[in-house]
């Protein structure tokens, strides 16, 4: 979620209501406080607020407030007006940012967007424990053991595994049992930053680099010395920016965009994709020389259906965490859950855990039956899905002696459901998607790739 | 073909100014509006609508994680996030999310007229 309050405290009531006003313009929710006995008396937390602007407080009022805002770790970021006079705020660095006083329309905003985008990205990665991945079935203890084997040293590792199999619970995990685990750990979705920013936003910039260069800024690998810096999506990244990261994982140096002056690093490097990095080498899309860096230590987490037998705590945990958020809580009935460990958990452990949200949502503090649960989650074996899967892992699938293309075959394989979607769907791509849990887009590029042509939906559909 | 829709915001007066501006759209029938990322998974849950236009910056849940949440229902809606922001950060999150569309603020009636336009026309979005 991206969050829309933003606390405001500063004893100059004028400026407290005109900053209230300029963030409320720029669509957020100020909460506007004139002192901090107010504030902490309000019933948001720290880890409630998109951020927090800090004016003028009485005379040891900032310390007051870095203790009560940094006691909850999760506490939002701090904008400080030039009056906010003493720097012995205990906030990490990252979460600091000056503010301009009059507010510079366009330096606030491009403040508040970053801050938005992070908050989005914090979201997006789960809030599980730092103690690795729960569950005890053969699977996930492999993959605890493996973070115990490789924690210890810095040695490169790499993630893969499904989308959603909770990749970054892993790093994280590695992390906290390092001896790196004081200093900060840091992620990056190279995914989702454009090519032409995540430069900027790894190695950080010089004021005026680039049109938008308002102010110097640290980059992510500054921000992580002495820590783990976590790429995600590391298989998205775009040729160019592979050169620049093998660089400095050859030479553990870099240069801020606009300077030369080169600055020596410290960090770890774990890196995670959902993506077969061997078939995007063979594409030419990934540098080999970089896949072997990064590839020293692989850890692949295993998909939730290959664990269904951790289900119940997986589920336990996620109920704990909406209750420790103040999110309400559910129950789900023994057949709920057993009906759960059936199904096939296209989006794992995500998926999971944005079911369990839901029905908190939809069902607060009731026993969630089976019959609550959306139709999808409830066809069992009946469905297609299942069965495919149960097939595709039984005989029937036995290996020709004399080997096979794996990839031709499976292009065969994929082709050939896509067109049974598309017959069943009246060639309506949209509803063929839904059949084969993909993405309109996502199909579209398949067919693109597979030229599977259908004329009688070209035209409405495509 | 009416697209029956609903609407979600935290501020009031966007929310009275995009009742105008949806009431010009003859597609549109809109049928609930909502303040928060919790009130539209509930109202889509109830509603069935066809189309949420949804905030992506609220107290408590935004929309990017609504999305999720109302993806998981059975014949989910098409989701249009609406954002203050028009850049790829927040826009690869939306969609990424489950989102269709991202529409920034500042285009919200033109952008809202031609997804609802291509949705009546009977062309599935």
């Amino acid at each position: 979620m991206s969050e829309s309050r933003i606390v405001v405290i500063d004893q100059d009531e004028d400026r407290a209501r005109e900053i209230g006003a300029i963030l409320h313009f720029l669509d957020f929710t100020p909460c506007v406080f004139e002192d901090l006995a107010t504030a902490q008396a309000s019933d948001i937390r720290p880890r409630d607020a998109l951020a927090v602007v800090l004016g003028r407080l009485p005379l040891g009022g900032s310390h007051d407030f870095a203790q009560w805002w940094t006691a909850d770790p999760k506490h939002a970021p701090a904008l400080l007006l030039p009056e906010y006079g003493e720097d012995t705020l205990t906030f990490d660095p990252t979460d600091v940012w000056q503010l301009a006083y009059p507010v510079q329309q366009s330096q606030l905003t491009e403040i508040l967007r970053r801050i938005s985008i992070r908050h989005l990205h914090a979201q997006n990665g789960t809030d599980a424990p730092a103690l690795g991945p729960s569950g005890e079935t053969p699977a996930i203890q492999r993959v605890r053991h493996m973070i115990e084997q490789v924690a210890g040293y810095d040695t490169s590792v790499l993630i893969t595994g499904e989308s959603g199999t909770g990749k970054e619970v892993v790093a994280r995990a590695i992390h906290a049992q390092s001896s790196r685990n004081a200093l900060p750990f840091v992620a990056v979705n190279c995914g989702a930053i454009p090519a032409e920013l995540l430069e900027s936003e790894l190695f950080g910039h010089e004021k005026g680099a680039f049109t938008g260069a308002i102010s110097t800024r640290q980059g992510r690998f500054e921000l992580a010395e002495g820590g783990t810096l976590f790429l995600d999506e590391i298989g998205d990244m775009s040729l160019p920016m592979q050169v620049k990261l093998l660089r400095v994982l050859q030479e553990r140096s870099f240069e801020r965009v606009g300077s030369n002056q080169t600055r020596h690093c410290d960090v770890r490097i774990v890196a995670a994709t959902h993506r077969d990095l061997e078939e995007r080498i063979a594409d030419g899309k990934f540098r080999e020389d970089l896949y072997y860096r990064l590839n020293v230590f692989p850890i692949e987490m295993p998909a939730l259906r290959e664990r269904a037998a951790d289900l119940p705590e997986l589920i336990g945990e996620f109920r704990a965490l909406l209750e420790d958020k103040g999110r309400g809580s559910v129950e789900l009935s023994p057949d709920t859950v057993a009906c759960l460990q059936e199904y096939a958990w296209p989006g794992n452990v995500r998926e999971l855990s944005n079911l369990i949200e839901r029905l908190a949502v939809l069902h607060p503090n009731q026993v969630v039956s089976t019959d609550m649960l959306p139709e999808r989650y409830r066809r069992r074996q009946r469905d297609g899905g299942a069965t495919m899967l149960r097939s595709a892992e039984s005989g029937s699938q036995q290996l020709p002696e004399e080997g096979l293309d794996l990839r031709e075959h499976i292009r065969q394989i994929e082709s050939r459901l896509i067109e049974q979607a598309l017959d069943a769907s009246d060639g309506v791509v949209a509803h063929a998607a839904n059949l084969l849990k993909l993405r309109r887009t996502t199909l579209v590029e398949k067919l693109r790739k597979y030229q599977i042509h259908r004329p009688q939906n070209a035209q409405a559909h495509g | 073909m009416t697209i029956r829709t609903i609407l979600v915001d935290d501020h009031a007066d966007f929310r009275r100014l995009a009742q105008v501006l949806l009431s010009e759209l003859d597609e549109v029938e809109l049928i609930a509006m909502g303040e928060d990322g919790e009130e539209a998974v509930r109202l889509c849950e109830e509603h069935r609508p066809d189309l949420l236009l949804c905030d992506i910056a609220m107290p408590r849940m935004g929309g990017v994680q609504a999305t999720r949440l109302i993806k998981a229902q059975d014949d989910a809606p098409v989701v249009a996030l609406v954002s203050i922001y028009g850049d790829a950060e927040h826009r690869s999150h939306a969609i990424k999310a489950g989102a269709e569309h991202f529409i920034n603020k500042v285009d919200f009636l033109p952008a809202v007229a031609d997804l609802v336009h291509t949705m009546a026309g009977g062309t599935h979005v």
